[in-house]
């Protein structure tokens, strides 16, 4: 029988993965937001699991603010990925410190 | 556990389509293969652009304006996901419910008149 | 049964595919890979009775998210051999990083198996509605009783969209762009004038 339990360590598998993700791909800004992603999707998977678990909806409305967060972020991030692109010509993390200003 | 029996016409219609789709494109390859004589090379294998070699990249790069459209496609598209719990569940939420979706479309309008006055929504 | 097999279907493929999403070669495979992922999890999400949030995963995931990284992937000209260089530099200090954080949470699920501790419990006033779907029921809960936090989501929204026109849109001057109110104020009077100059005068505009 599938329980909470097989839930708990699907989600806590991707979100090592996010985590992973973002050290492996420390140069490349796109693939470190795919893994943030990840990682919001794992948080949004728990909260579903522990709120069908639980019988109590409000997992699942707290996953709606976690989903409208996480768009909210990938346009963001996106939007600045694509002037400092503009700006630079290339979108390596290792030079964003020269950044200022 | 939810009951999933009533998922079944999605599965149908899923299976259908992956049989289509998967029809469509092997059975020309398989008939292709079977009826005329195969044997590639590197150079009938390059891709082809009338007659000399390509001259650049198939990935081309996109206007930055289509990011936009999208940024503001991706806020219109969550606002209208909020829209569907909020109009089939009127009837439990009331006046409060109603009045607090028109505060939030009123957010969502002054964004929209935002992006209508900097002109974002134009395309030359 | 079908459950069953339906869970480990969807686990071992959205597994699959968060793996591929970090590790891929090419940002574009990765961006496909992330539409499986999320199309997994929607997945898993229904198989508990979550439908309504299956179907945003689905909708605004799948439909905008991984389109607009996808929109990215092809808008920026990027060498991504150069960006890959580090891949396997860091690879070791990645996998460290990740099993001492899979050994956490395995211990804190040990921990939780041999006897949880009780923060409270669901009281159920918030659990489904009897008789009433889903969505129906977690719309009475958000417009019922997390009204400000619905109204702080709106605000989160409504700063993205302003800080998306903010930083990537750009007047342009160089295109003439079409005024559509100016051109239908104008009017004939306005762009014509009759005169009657006498003979040898020119006319002064």
């Amino acid at each position: 029988m599938i329980g909470i339990e097989h839930y708990v360590v699907v989600s806590s598998i991707l979100f090592v993965l996010g985590v992973l993700g973002i050290f492996l791909n420390r140069k490349n800004v796109i693939v470190i937001l795919m893994a943030i992603e990840l990682i919001l999707l794992s948080v949004n998977l728990n909260l579903v699991a522990f709120s069908a678990f639980l019988g109590d909806l409000v997992g699942q409305v707290f996953a709606m603010f976690v989903l409208t967060v996480a768009a909210g972020e990938a346009a963001i991030g996106l939007a600045i990925l694509v002037i400092y692109f503009r700006g630079r010509g290339t979108i390596a993390v290792d030079d964003i410190h020269r950044m200022r200003g | 556990m939810v009951d999933l029996s009533q998922y079944l016409p999605i599965l149908m219609f899923l299976g259908v389509a992956v049989a289509l789709s998967a029809l469509f494109v092997f059975l020309p390859m398989g008939v292709s293969r079977l009826t005329g004589t195969h044997n590639p090379d590197a150079e009938k294998n390059s891709e082809y652009e009338c007659g000399f070699p390509a001259f650049e990249d198939p990935r081309s790069q996109f206007d930055v304006r289509f990011y936009l459209v999208a940024i503001l496609f991706i806020i219109f598209d969550l606002e209208a996901a909020f829209l569907f719990p909020w109009a089939v569940s009127l009837d439990l939420t009331g006046w409060p419910g109603w009045i607090t979706m028109m505060v939030f479309l009123g957010e969502l309008v002054v964004g929209f008149a935002y992006a209508w006055k900097k002109g974002a929504l134009e395309w030359e | 049964m079908i459950h069953i097999i339906a869970f480990y279907l969807f686990a071992v493929l959205l597994i699959a595919s968060a793996v591929l999403v970090i590790m891929s070669r090419n940002p574009v495979h990765s961006v496909l890979w992330l539409i499986l992922a999320f199309f997994n999890a929607a997945g898993l999400m229904v198989l508990v009775g979550a439908e309504f949030i299956a179907m945003l995963l689905v909708i605004v995931y799948v439909g905008a998210v991984a389109v607009l990284f996808l929109f990215v992937v092809m808008m920026l000209d990027i060498d991504f051999a150069e960006l890959r260089a580090g891949f396997v530099k860091n690879f070791p200090l990645g996998i460290l990083l990740a099993v001492v954080l899979l050994a956490e949470l395995v211990l804190g699920f040990g921990a939780y198996r041999a006897g949880t501790l009780k923060l409270g419990e669901a009281d159920g006033t918030a659990a489904t509605i009897a008789g009433r779907s889903n969505i129906e029921s977690i719309g009475a809960l958000l417009y019922g009783e997390y009204l400000f936090l619905f109204e702080a989501a709106g605000l989160v929204l409504l700063v993205a969209m302003i800080g998306a026109i903010v930083l990537t849109h750009r007047e342009r001057t160089d295109t003439r762009g079409q005024n559509v109110s100016k051109q239908n104020k104008r009017r004939a009077e306005d762009a014509t004038v009759n005169v009657k100059p006498e003979v040898g005068k020119g006319v002064t505009l």
